[in-house]
């Protein structure tokens, strides 16, 4: 059964495309046909994290106005077989799309894949509409601070308003020696307040910006610890009960003692 | 363990995380019940204003703040009160 998931958060630069992306590439690596929307229409960029822009001929609104089919506006790529971006209109505006043709056209695309991933754009206003508006599932994404706490928080309220099931959390940009020192919210900091139950914690990490300099997300590296963590998050979204949250670098002063006495630097968080 | 570690070695004070997550919960409660502190003040200046007819109120010790707990939002107010006004006829 298809299942088109929505992936937003309120506050822009959280990390919503980073994680469309990855989410899309370790669903399609681990057998599923999926297709990645961007919904960002006007300020489109889930095809330059993926590394497809030179692709694109058709895009989003192309479709939704009858322009092209939905086939050839639908872009693989480049490394794996499974996985398609329908890129969204660079020179349009939100208001291109209403919520009725982002629901027909979602639930063509629900014929042709296993997964619809849709990239919402920041903001609460009509591009958020469209985005929910086909979508079977939400994910909200936010960081451990306060004003992207509180963006989701009003998020997560007007996903619960257009009648979708409770949404799941991803905390992003998460920094394991910062919630060591008091710095940061912990996740459990921020389960108490949002009240929505966690699909996964993704590590601050260089990779981030290293695998979009090169148009790869992390989730295609086997080594890198974002990866992994989008591909756990993955496996949760595929309903495998109990995958492990990552383990973390432990570090600073109590890491390395540990360190030296031979004990494991890496824990559970 | 790591707390005793942090105790001494940690930060003076309270913690920016601690900071962070008052400052959540209160623009929280403000954001849902969609009131802004003015408002509030406004409302806590009238039920005193009610209240002191009946009652003496002692104004420096007056506290009235909206609380979160699992989702739903309380009025809380702690009122102290000096001593019944007799003239009104009314009980505490």
């Amino acid at each position: 059964m298809s299942e088109c998931i929505v992936i937003t958060s309120g506050k822009g630069g959280v990390g919503k495309t980073t994680t469309s992306a990855n989410l899309g590439v370790a669903l399609a690596t681990s057998g599923h046909r999926v297709v990645v929307v961007d919904a960002d229409i006007g300020l489109r960029n889930l095809d330059v994290i993926l590394g497809l822009e030179n692709r694109i001929v058709y895009d989003l609104v192309h479709v939704v106005e009858g322009e092209c089919r939905l086939k050839q506006a639908v872009i693989k790529d480049k490394r794996c077989d499974n996985l398609f971006l329908l890129p969204a209109a660079q020179t349009r505006d939100k208001n291109a799309v209403s919520p009725e043709q982002m629901r027909d056209l979602v639930e063509q695309l629900k014929e042709e894949f296993d997964y619809v991933l849709v990239d919402c754009p920041a903001g609460i206003e009509q591009g958020f509409k469209n985005s929910i508006a086909g979508a079977d599932k939400a994910i909200v994404v936010t960081t451990p601070e306060v004003s992207a706490i509180r963006d989701a928080d009003r998020i997560i309220g007007l996903v619960e308003a257009a009648e979708l099931p409770e949404p799941r959390l991803v905390i992003n940009r998460f920094r394991q020696k910062m919630v060591d020192r008091g710095e940061m919210m912990d996740k459990d900091d921020v389960l108490e307040i949002l009240a929505i139950p966690l699909v996964g914690i993704v590590p601050d990490h260089e990779d981030v910006i290293k695998t979009s300099n090169m148009g790869m997300p992390a989730a295609y590296d086997q080594e890198s610890v974002v990866g992994e963590a989008y591909r756990r998050i993955a496996r949760r979204l595929q309903g495998e009960p109990d995958v492990p949250y990552i383990a973390l670098e432990e570090q600073g002063f109590w890491g390395n003692i540990k360190k030296w006495m031979g004990f494991s630097n890496r824990r559970a968080i | 363990m790591r707390e005793l570690i942090n105790r001494f070695f940690g930060p003076k004070g309270v913690s920016s995380k601690d900071a962070a997550k008052s400052r959540l919960k209160f623009l929280l409660v403000h954001d849902h019940v969609d009131l802004t502190p003015a408002q509030l003040e406004a409302m806590k200046a009238e039920i005193l204003e009610v209240i002191a007819r009946y009652v003496e109120v002692d104004v420096t010790g007056v506290d009235v703040h909206l609380q979160r707990d699992e989702g739903s939002v309380a009025l809380v107010s702690n009122i102290p009160v000096r001593r019944v006004n007799n003239r009104a006829g009314a009980t505490a």
